[in-house]
């Protein structure tokens, strides 16, 4: 086959800002997000956009999670932190801004003298620390928190108090969160790669092992060893491939300028409600013609925020409409009588993947090739991967025809 | 005092130019947080811009050390090296400063039964001396 010469983006997308932060060997008082904004200050100005006309992102190893808390971009729809510098943070802003994921990408890239590298950067005490990656990995692309342990609010710790919050806002027990849990278990009864098949009833879920409250055990993902690919074109050279192709009809990723996990203001301000309104923004299909729905549920409360966000419900009414929907002789949720949710057993029973299983369950719906748990007819679904902060992220795909 | 002093100070912390006063000020049992000089905005974790103005012109401030818990969570299980009591239950919290919506520290509250704990509560900041860990911000109930 020769080389593709398929180049839609051709004079569609432009260079319009450029900022500096001076090159040198003998700065002090610096870090590398710090290098990171007087450069990206001084591009925006440059350009003459404010923080509000920015819905993109993208660098190399200072996370865009910490450019955008710092310099307040309220909200992006995408953002990327792609390994090879400098081209590949350009094309891939290139490619955003041509697909319609972003219209205004900040890129960035910032060097730091390691001590290893630089006799005076071996001086500096803090560069030797900033070298380990403390306090928890995240730390050391500047996000997530300094300091690590039980008396911090990070990851799993962070989810619980969520989830706390929102049980005690809108008046809902745990049995709430348990129906999550149990649709996940039951469906995951009908999947031979699930690792928890076995029926749960809410009177197990209920004495269920209190980790984090109120998250018990059957509230978090099931660790697994796993991978799932995807191979990816476009839909007409798709539509000569062997098998079915399931076509993106609209996707998006959603981010706020929360900082760190306790930082989020509240549940509207999660990546989920920016993944939402583009979502629907983009598409031609409505929550009415959804089939199939994949809410990642690696943290129960996450799922119930998802409801909310998609449009099934509004803000806090997801623990209800949960319960409404709940069909009691299947023990799962079934949305109006039809529409399943995590068929596969998600997260909570098949195995946590981080959504890669919600997506790899979607696709075998979609092409008709779910066994015995196939739903009859499914021809859109939604995936909704991610949680509240970083990694928020919506797909809506359907049949081909 | 020396940046390896601060480092010395705060083993397995990771201390930084943007948040090198932070830690500085817990030394002297102090908590100070990133205000801007030009419009008045407070900021944390500290990072080295104003995310309201955009100025790079911030002065670590002292705060209150009054405010609410909005965020509540107890730990049953940990590593050992955590160095909590996870047999009791041990409180999670954030706390909202007065000083702006939104401003918020996390820590564990001292003293407290986790089972009373509540939303809404007001608390103090304490600035907590930890053997072999170095100072941090917990929380201790304000009644």
């Amino acid at each position: 086959m020769s080389p593709s010469r398929r180049n839609p983006a051709r004079d569609q997308v432009a260079i319009v800002g450029l900022g500096r932060s001076p090159y040198g060997r003998d700065r002090v008082g610096c870090t590398p997000g710090s290098l990171v904004l007087d450069a990206a200050i001084a591009a925006a100005r440059d350009a003459g956009v404010a923080a509000t006309d920015i819905d993109g992102l993208c660098g190399s190893t200072v996370a865009t999670a910490y450019v955008q808390a710092a310099l307040g971009i309220g909200r992006v729809s995408w953002f990327a932190n792609p390994a090879s510098v400098i081209g590949n943070q350009i094309v891939a802003a290139v490619a955003a801004v041509h697909s319609g994921m972003c219209e205004t990408a900040l890129v960035y890239h910032n060097a730091y003298r390691m001590p290893f590298a630089s006799r005076s950067a071996g001086r500096d005490p803090m560069r030797r620390r900033a070298m380990l990656g403390l306090a928890e990995t995240r730390s050391a692309w500047g996000t997530g928190h300094a300091e690590s342990g039980a008396n911090s609010m990070f990851g799993a710790n962070a989810y619980a108090a969520w989830a706390g919050r929102y049980l005690h806002d809108y008046g809902y027990g745990r049995d709430t969160l348990g129906l999550v849990a149990i649709n996940s278990r039951t469906n995951a009864g009908r999947n031979d790669n699930a690792v928890y098949r076995e029926p749960l009833t809410m009177q197990d879920y209920l004495a269920g092992r209190m980790v984090r409250d109120p998250l018990s055990v059957y509230d978090m993902d099931i660790p697994v060893d796993a991978a799932d690919a995807f191979i990816i074109t476009t839909t007409e050279r798709a539509r000569d491939l062997a098998r079915p192709p399931v076509l993106i009809h609209a996707s998006s990723l959603g981010s706020t300028d929360y900082g760190i996990e306790e930082q989020l203001l509240d549940l509207d301000h999660a990546g989920q409600v920016v993944v939402a309104e583009r979502l629907w923004a983009k598409s031609e299909l409505e929550l009415a013609d959804v089939d199939v729905f994949y809410p990642y549920e690696g943290f129960s409360n996450i799922a119930l925020s998802w409801f909310e966000n998609v449009g099934y419900c509004g803000r806090g009414e997801g623990g209800a409409f949960v319960r409404q929907h709940w069909v009691e002789r299947e023990q799962r949720i079934l949305i109006d009588g039809r529409i399943p949710v995590n068929t596969h057993g998600g997260s909570l029973s098949e195995g946590g993947t981080q959504g890669a299983g919600h997506l790899y369950e979607a696709c075998l719906q979609l092409r008709g090739e779910a066994g015995v748990r196939q739903v009859p007819g499914a021809s859109v679904a939604l995936v909704t991967p991610g949680g509240y902060y970083f990694n928020s992220q919506g797909f809506l795909l359907r049949r081909d025809g | 005092m020396t940046q390896d002093e601060l480092l010395d100070a705060f083993p397995g912390v990771r201390v930084d130019q943007d948040n090198a006063a932070y830690y500085g000020g817990l030394l002297e049992d102090r908590v100070l947080v990133n205000r801007c000089d030009d419009c008045a905005s407070w900021h944390h974790p500290p990072r080295s811009a104003c995310a309201r103005c955009w100025s790079r012109s911030l002065t670590p401030t002292a705060v209150a050390g009054t405010g609410t818990i909005v965020l509540l969570t107890v730990l049953h299980q940990g590593s050992r090296k955590e160095g909590a009591d996870f047999s009791a239950g041990h409180p999670l919290v954030a706390v909202e400063l007065d000083e702006q919506p939104g401003l918020r520290l996390g820590g564990t509250v001292l003293g407290a039964d986790p089972a009373t704990l509540q939303l809404g509560e007001r608390v103090r900041v304490v600035v907590r001396r930890l053997e072999g860990r170095g100072p941090r911000v917990d929380f201790e109930r304000m009644s």
